[in-house]
């Protein structure tokens, strides 16, 4: 049955389950077969494809220029539950299909779950039909076997996603069967759908940031299925005796619970099974960034500019605040007395401890700046997404650890964050007109136009509203937190000898060089229509000297702030491939 | 002057079309020394005739008067080398190049046989080892690739924007490998003297030519290309990483679907609009990996800076950049390029193959004021064949043909009358 679902007096079920690969077919269970995993996904009308309201997979084969007829699946039975058997499920199509569904979808129902209200794309509809009406695409199309080449990626402009397969040793793999890279490629297209100018080449943070967070959503969301977490710690294969976790009477090893060993479970990398394979996929060098050691110069070295090794350590930022967080919930049972702890506690603590960190990195978009976002935001905006909710931080100081981890590895609340988390404005600032900010565009305008002094905004500034979104928060004990969120950019054109004050022109640039300046913020209002935060940076502020040069060094300067293409961003890391824009012509 | 010193020196640029080939012609007191740079192409020019490349082969052997000297391929792209192809019934260009006995080839380190996909044994003398054999082996097979790639694609024609087709098309030609032309370089090497050569190499041509002083300042072996990479903002490996690519993972071994099974549909309409936009991508992903190695197989390229009688001479192929990079890092080789006389112009005048700032500003003679001594400038190019003016990157690039104009002598085949296969510039030494 896969109709609208009516069920008399009883409670209606919200979710489906879908039986999808945990992490990829190489990862075995206790009896050697393929690992799986029953995912939650939200309950909707489907049709073949699947397709339902966001998700449409289309599954055409470019490279063969095929396209396969969708399965008519029994949608509500989940076909697959029985799915083990590695050679059936890399031969089967349908499931192929229904694997890549349910995992993007699963991502985006954690998403929505997080943010407290419906997840967004970016791209803005109508693709099918130009011209037809503005406003966003509600679908994501998704490709599982998009085409023969080792690479998967999101693109904004084809609203879809693609997931390529090739050769491997004279096997075929599929890149829509690893779990961590679909639900890394479907990180990009809802953080695309919530922040759309993080894909602005304009900084070396930012253009590693997309990757580095598209890694975390994959690594995290892997550790809030226990059964998974719970895999990790018996499979030996592969890895040296030494390295294996000792279990007896299925207690963990003290000495296997702390931090420096935890790091080897495969888990805290991404894709280490096809491995090799996989590196072609995403070019992804982020795998062993959890035991990249702290060093507080990373992000002053020039190699570390490059964005895939400056994503890398984000990550490791963020990986290890989770290992922290993990071993200090296993403290109070049984660690901090050198004692074994039972593996089901073991994985519980830890699925406790990435949903909360996930949570909070999710809800942290909200309170990250709209336009060239650093790491030090993303951390301030973490905090503050955390405090927000829970106020009191006594049982396990995850801010200060988080605050303490970060800096070890060079990234600090920049210094308008008192104690690390954004501060409410100089001047408080309310919405007479509340009611109708919650919900328009205009009436945010308005408000901005009005207060642009107090706010600190360029006059001449092009300024639009992408976006306006009431959100409801709910913490693990019930309570709710009410927020509006109002995002705008401001864009200003001008000639390099035009400049605004703070700003300067790199010394090879002419003075006659067309310069595109993007400014923007973010402001929060309370349930009152009070404003809690204005998180952003204007098109005249200081940073703007570091972006200008980060994009006329780096080439971009004249693809007109053009959306970087993740497809050719993996490829590039694959490749190596530069462009040396002042040496241009 | 010592007596074995070149009085004079002739270059002769050939009208190839879209490639390069220039004729280096010493004239010593008692003898003249002839070196060839390159001979590949394309592209003809409209209305060329269909044998421009044999007319322009006889031509420089009455040029050479049957004897060449020297032959230099700086990489192995098409319009580089198209012209060292022989035929099996001994007519081909090549055939006649072979037939001048050059006494020496000169090639990138790149280009050694034992490093190529059929060696037996490791590479050695230039100090990368294993990487070292990969990287060439890597780049040889990406060109293996395009063949059978290009051809798949021909079922998308329908699909997809025919200008992304056409640079496909131009950019993939010139980088399918070019294997008679390659055996027939091995092959001149063989029978003579071959040389392969990096920054800091012996160049072997001062053997041929006494008296002139030929210094090569690029490609930069791995090694070398590596230090620069530490100081720079790219990952220290990034540069060669093809190196890491695994051919095999594009190349389609059979033409059969993946799931033969499963059934399938024609064109519905729910997927129309989709599968337009999935061949696009899936045709830019090609054309992206095809630009990569095209400018990792440019940067192959020998550089070759000429110094005699107080004259210098700098032939430069179609290095980047980062072939570049080495070079320009020493501050000795950049006050010797301070002095260029005549300056081939790297790439057919390409956006990004003469550095904009560490290389052109070096050269003192430019000058706006025309003059027998001001810098002159050698350009082989046809225009509309490569990169778009909306997006900047038409060959010849607009601004750069602008100022080679303004400041230099150029000599530009892109000018050149119809049927006219050369024009020469004559230097006199000191």
């Amino acid at each position: 049955m896969s109709g609208p679902r009516t069920n008399g007096n009883a409670p209606c079920p919200r979710t489906r389950k879908m039986t999808v690969i945990a992490q990829d077919p190489s990862v075995p269970d206790a009896q050697k077969n393929v690992l799986t995993v029953k995912l939650d996904v939200p309950l909707e009308r489907l049709v073949p494809g699947p397709r339902g309201s966001r998700v449409h997979v289309i599954d055409y084969d470019v490279s063969n220029n095929v396209l396969y007829k969708p399965a008519e699946d029994d949608f509500d039975a989940d076909p697959y539950k029985d799915i083990k058997d590695r050679e059936r499920i890399e031969s089967d199509r349908n499931f192929h299909a229904w694997n890549a569904y349910a995992i993007v979808m699963a991502t985006l129902a954690r998403f929505e779950k997080a943010l407290g209200r419906r997840a967004p794309f970016s791209f803005p509809g109508g693709g099918l039909y130009p011209g037809a009406a503005p406003g966003r695409g509600h679908v994501i199309k998704v490709a599982p076997h998009a085409f023969l080449e080792p690479n998967a990626f999101y693109s904004r402009r084809d609203e879809g996603l693609f997931f390529g397969y090739f050769t491997h040793e004279n096997k075929t793999v599929f890149s829509c069967l690893s779990h961590d890279v679909i639900a890394h490629e479907t990180t990009h297209s809802l953080l695309d759908g919530l922040r759309s100018r993080f894909m602005d080449p304009t900084s070396a943070d930012q253009a590693a940031f997309h990757e580095g967070f598209a890694d975390i959503v994959a690594i995290l969301s892997v550790f809030e299925h226990k059964e998974v977490a719970e895999a990790a710690f018996w499979k030996k294969d592969g890895k040296p005796p030494e390295k294996s976790f000792k279990i007896e009477d299925d207690k963990v090893a003290a000495e296997d619970l702390e931090i420096e060993r935890l790091r080897e479970l495969y888990l805290v990398g991404l894709a280490d099974q096809m491995g090799e394979a996989l590196t072609n996929v995403r070019g992804n060098p982020l795998r062993n960034s959890a035991k990249l050691p702290p060093a507080e110069d990373y992000l002053d070295r020039p190699e570390f500019n490059e964005e895939h090794r400056r994503g890398e350590v984000f990550v490791a930022a963020m990986l290890n605040s989770f290992l922290k967080v993990w071993t200090r919930r296993l403290g109070p049972i049984g660690l901090d007395e050198h004692r074994p702890i039972n593996l089901g506690r073991v994985v519980e603590e830890a699925a406790e401890a990435a949903s909360n960190l996930l949570t909070m990195a999710i809800r942290a978009i909200d309170y990250a700046p709209p336009v060239d976002v650093q790491f030090g935001d993303f951390l301030a905006a973490l905090l503050t997404a955390d405090r927000e909710l829970y106020p009191d931080d006594s049982k396990y100081n995850y801010r200060e650890m988080l605050l303490e981890t970060f800096a070890s590895y060079g990234i600090r609340p920049p210094d308008k964050a008192k104690h690390g988390m954004w501060e409410p404005p100089k001047t408080s600032l309310r919405c007479n007109h509340f009611d109708s900010l919650q919900r328009d565009p205009d009436e945010a305008f308005k408000f901005i136009w009005e207060n642009q002094g107090a706010l600190g905004l360029y006059p001449d500034a092009y300024t639009y509203v992408p976006s306006v979104r009431p959100c409801i928060r709910v913490d693990v004990d019930g309570f709710i937190l009410r927020e509006t969120l109002i995002e705008y950019v401001q864009i200003l054109d001008l000639k390099a000898d035009e400049l605004p004050p703070k700003v300067e022109k790199p010394g090879s640039m002419p003075n006659t060089e067309d310069v595109r300046l993007y400014g923007g913020g973010v402001l929060v209002f309370d349930e009152f229509g009070s404003l809690k935060f204005h998180i952003g940076s204007g098109v005249d502020s200081d940073k703007q000297t570091k972006r200008i040069d980060f994009r006329w060094q780096r080439g971009t300067f004249h693809q007109s702030m053009k959306v970087r293409r993740f497809a050719n961003l993996h490829r590039m890391r694959n490749l190596g491939a530069g462009t040396n824009r002042k040496e241009r012509w | 002057m010592p007596p074995e010193s070149p009085r004079s020196l002739t270059i002769r640029t050939y009208q190839v079309g879209f490639g390069d080939c220039f004729l280096l012609s010493f004239e010593y007191p008692t003898q003249k020394r002839h070196v060839l740079i390159d001979f590949g192409s394309t592209e003809r020019p409209a209305g060329a005739a269909k044998d421009l490349m044999e007319q322009v082969a006889k031509q420089i052997r009455a040029d050479c008067e049957s004897k060449l000297h020297a032959v230099v391929a700086t990489h192995r792209h098409k319009d580089h080398i198209s012209g060292f192809a022989t035929k099996k019934d001994k007519t081909g260009t090549g055939d006649i190049i072979a037939a001048l006995e050059p006494d020496l080839v000169v090639q990138p380190w790149t280009e050694e046989p034992d490093i190529q996909p059929d060696a037996t044994g490791p590479a050695n003398g230039n100090g990368g080892g294993d990487l070292q054999h990969l990287y060439a082996t890597s780049l040889a097979q990406m060109q293996g690739f395009f063949e059978p790639a290009l051809e798949n694609l021909k079922v998308l024609e329908k699909m997809v924007d025919s200008t992304l087709f056409e640079e496909l098309r131009f950019l993939g030609d010139d980088n399918i490998s070019n294997r008679l032309a390659i055996e027939n370089l091995i092959a001149m090497g063989k029978k003579s003297k071959a040389k392969y050569v990096y920054y800091g190499s012996g160049s072997g041509l001062e053997e041929v030519l006494p008296g002139v002083k030929v210094t090569v300042l690029g490609p930069p072996t791995l090694k070398q290309s590596q230090e620069i990479k530490k100081e720079r903002d790219k990952d220290p490996n990034e540069f060669w990483q093809l190196a890491r690519l695994d051919t095999a993972a594009f190349v389609s071994t059979s033409r059969k679907r993946l799931f033969e099974d499963a059934a399938i549909e024609e064109n519905p309409i729910y997927a129309r609009w989709f599968r337009k936009q999935a061949a696009r991508v899936h045709v830019e992903s090609l054309l992206a990996l095809v630009r990569i190695l095209d400018d990792a197989m440019n940067n192959t390229s020998v550089i070759l800076l000429f110094e005699v009688g107080g004259k210098r001479l700098l032939f430069p192929g179609d290095a980047q950049i980062e072939n570049w990079s080495y070079a320009l890092r020493h501050e000795e080789i950049k006050d010797r390029l301070k002095n260029v006389n005549v300056y081939k112009v790297g790439h057919h005048g390409s956006l990004n193959a003469t550095p904009k700032t560490s290389l052109w500003p070096l050269f003192r003679l430019r000058n706006e004021e025309a003059s027998e001594d001001r810098l002159c400038t050698l350009l082989s190019t046809l225009e509309g064949k490569h990169g778009s003016v909306t997006s900047h990157t038409e060959v010849p690039r607009e601004t750069l043909l602008t100022e080679l104009k303004k400041d230099s002598n150029l000599t530009a085949t892109n000018t050149y009358k119809q049927d006219e296969l050369s024009q020469k510039v004559v230097i006199h030494f000191e």
